[in-house]
């Protein structure tokens, strides 16, 4: 079986469609996309829960791409102590995380049957998965479960608000449990940058530089962040929990904030 | 048969081809009773939301925003179900306010979240029976329950409607405000 598998190359059926991000960004409406997802996501806002759909249909396939970017780590490097291995203990971890992956790909098929969504509806980007092909273990790690898996966290609680609000006890108390999940993940990718950097700060540099460059493209338009009218809430308790320092969790606030300054009008 | 034009007729931005909405209008619109009525549709290509609305009642004039045709997995490109269900819905809506029982009803931009949604679950449910497809039955009823609460009251005031032939406004409301106020009690 061959390391380091493309995206090109993941395994879907006819229903889903990809979408390049190249793609994504030459879209002339861009700007008008940043401004209708321009506010937070409410269940009082006419199109809401048709919003709240489509983000559970982008949850559903960020799953399945963590799903196979965590099983990708647990193959793509050999077990010991070398720059380019990873401890056995890590494997452990990351085997753990699929099978979380796996039982949030469940629940968001069912949350998706909830809400009248069909397998596929929406174009898949593989953004997520791209991140998990990083060549450093490191790296990916800091880019997967610190960037990434951190944007869920945000993501997740805001759909647990969501359901909250709207009085739907199924997505709320789904979203939950995935939270909590998420906060474990992110805390795995906290561990293990500090121990696999532990001396070696430029290392622990080049990781957290990555991360910031995954923040950032996962910032697109300001889409998350702490302002009010962020459409997906910076969760600064979870992220807490998960080993994010406050410095950590303002600087990504800002990049949200200089990501909405330049979409372009 | 209907007349229905479509503007613009060429696009730039998105990758819509007007005669082929055209024909798609038409042919609902046909089925919907419009023989030999203008309907013109007026797309503004340059946005992604999928909000319309309906301008005029005779001719019909309907104004669409692109991303309400557009196909939600591949962007820029248009839909044949979406249009089909967009068309549909406005002029079925069109329709019911032609007739004596929704003459109360008040202008779209005037309805409360509840009611738009229900009378949207009254002309969705319809039209699902007049062209034999499934209306995207759940995801009305995941709007629906939005709007009227996660309960069984709401669950079977859905179901009334969907199922329904020959509401008038005032029971639509009915159903709808009872729905709503199980929520509330």
């Amino acid at each position: 079986m061959r390391k380091l598998f493309p995206a090109d190359d993941l395994a879907r059926d006819e229903r889903f469609v990809r979408q390049t991000q190249e793609a994504r960004i030459a879209d002339p409406r861009r700007a008008r996309v940043a401004e209708a997802n321009a506010k937070r996501l409410t269940p009082d806002l006419p199109n809401g829960p048709d919003r709240a759909r489509a983000l559970m249909h982008g949850i559903f396939v960020g799953e399945v791409q963590a799903l196979e970017g965590a099983g990708r780590t647990c193959f793509d490097f050999e077990t010991g102590g070398g720059a380019d291995d990873v401890p056995f203990e890590l494997k452990l971890d990351m085997a753990r995380q699929c099978w979380d992956e796996a039982r949030h790909c469940e629940i968001s098929v069912k949350l998706g049957d909830h809400m009248g969504t069909e397998l596929g509806e929406y174009t898949e980007n593989t953004t997520l998965y791209e991140a998990a092909c990083n060549p450093d273990p490191v790296l990916r790690l800091t880019g997967v479960n610190r960037a990434l898996e951190g944007l869920a966290i945000d993501v997740f609680n805001t759909m647990r608000e969501f359901g909250d609000a709207s009085g739907d006890p199924v997505l709320e108390f789904c979203e939950d449990w995935m939270l909590a999940d998420e906060v474990t993940h992110v805390k795995m990718g906290s561990d293990w940058l500090r121990r696999l950097t532990d001396g070696d700060k430029a290392r622990l540099d080049r990781a957290l530089e990555f991360q910031r460059v995954v923040d950032k493209l996962f910032s697109f338009n300001g889409f998350r962040g702490d302002d009010d009218e962020s459409p997906i809430q910076l969760t600064r308790r979870f992220r807490e929990m998960a080993g994010f320092t406050p410095e950590e969790i303002d600087e990504i606030a800002e990049m949200s904030r200089q990501s909405r300054s330049e979409v372009p009008a | 048969m209907a007349m229905v034009t479509v503007e613009p007729t060429t696009f730039s931005v998105v990758f819509f081809d007007a005669s082929v909405i055209c024909d798609w209008a038409r042919d609902v619109a046909d089925r919907l009773g419009f023989d030999g009525e203008e309907v013109h549709i007026v797309i503004d290509e340059t946005s992604p939301l999928a909000r319309w609305h309906i301008a005029g009642d005779r001719p019909v004039r309907l104004l669409v925003d692109g991303g309400a045709f557009e196909d939600t997995r591949r962007p820029r490109e248009m839909a044949e179900r979406r249009t089909r269900d967009v068309v549909g819905r406005a002029l079925l809506r069109v329709l019911d306010r032609r007739g004596d029982g929704f003459v109360d009803a008040p202008p779209d931009d005037e309805l409360t979240l509840a009611h738009a949604v229900a009378w949207d679950v009254y002309v969705v449910g319809r039209l699902a029976r007049r062209f034999e497809h499934n209306g995207q039955r759940q995801r009305r009823l995941y709007q629906f329950r939005n709007r009227h609460g996660f309960s069984d009251a709401a669950d079977a005031a859905f179901d009334r409607i969907w199922s329904a032939d020959d509401l008038d406004w005032a029971a639509l409301i009915a159903i709808s405000d009872g729905a709503r106020a199980v929520v509330t009690e």
